[in-house]
């Protein structure tokens, strides 16, 4: 993006990427409209109150999306249940509490989860396979890095190696079985077949 | 901004000056505040997208916005809702003050 008024075209760059991709443009030449009809200075301040006020509130907007808090969700969940078996298998922490509070999450939230798990995105099925991906070779380098490097004595290294390990080996698992689980839309087995 | 695009086809600029106009200049709206609310307008089916610009508009890379029959609707329904709310106040008013 580049033009004139770069200030405020750098600014409309800290809205969400996809409000940017539709209006970003849009905007800019609003912007510009408004200093040739108003003046730079009645734009200027028109314009600082309208970022304040939006650039958060989309942000906001755009993560409390019914896909977007599900991620959330699960990661949540998922981060819960990991800490809580890494605590359990190094005796240290409140491995049960954390279990017990990643299991009431699940159980409290399966309808979002669940919901979520339905919704026809093919965008959506390729981050999940994508996320489980690069979590299954986190958990394989911490692995192969772990049994190269353990020694007589548990130390602080081999705590994080394992907490690691465990988080992205949860992980990976969930993003697999939500990633397998996630329809492919309509449009995207049109333009499948189209090609 | 309903109200502002019940009188034809607008583009964005144009919207806001509609709806600043048509409250006196109370409201004063941002370019992304108006942007945010026709996408959400556009998502609603209130309003939608001209697929081609007007022959007379003054920019052609402006992208112009109507109402859908659902908005037109929506637009009716509300106009007489507040015009039974402001027979009602005349009504119930003495004299004189309605």
């Amino acid at each position: 993006m580049t033009g004139p008024h770069p200030l405020y075209r750098s600014l409309v760059r800290l809205y969400p990427s996809a409000f940017r991709r539709e209006y970003g443009e849009d905007l800019v030449a609003h912007y510009a409209d408004l200093v040739a009809d108003r003046g730079a200075q009645a734009a200027r301040t028109r314009t600082a109150l309208d970022l304040a006020i939006t650039i958060p509130r989309y942000h906001l907007e755009h993560v409390m999306t019914d896909q977007h808090s599900t991620i959330v969700l699960s990661l949540v969940i998922g981060l819960f249940a990991a800490g809580g078996l890494a605590s359990l298998m190094t005796g240290e922490g409140p491995g049960g509490i954390l279990f017990a509070v990643a299991i009431v999450l699940a159980v409290a939230q399966r309808s979002t989860l669940s919901r979520a798990l339905r919704v026809p995105n093919s965008n959506l099925r390729r981050r999940r396979l994508q996320t489980a991906a690069v979590l299954g070779a986190i958990f394989a380098t911490s692995y192969v890095v772990y049994v190269a490097t353990i020694g007589d004595t548990w130390t602080n290294r081999e705590t994080v190696l394992v907490t690691i390990g465990t988080l992205a080996m949860f992980g990976a698992v969930g993003f697999l079985i939500a990633g397998l689980l996630t329809r492919h839309s309509p449009d995207h087995r049109i333009a499948s077949t189209a090609g | 901004m309903l109200v502002a695009l019940t009188d034809g086809e607008r583009h964005g600029y144009a919207i806001m000056q509609g709806v600043e106009a048509s409250s006196g200049g109370i409201v004063r709206m941002g370019p992304a505040t108006l942007y945010g609310t026709l996408k959400r307008l556009v998502d609603q089916g209130l309003a939608e997208e001209l697929a081609r610009r007007p022959e007379d508009g003054d920019d052609k890379r402006r992208r112009y916005y109507r109402l859908t029959g659902l908005g037109e609707r929506v637009c009716a329904a509300e106009a007489d809702r507040l015009a039974g709310l402001v027979r009602i106040t005349r009504s119930n008013l003495r004299p004189g003050l309605a």
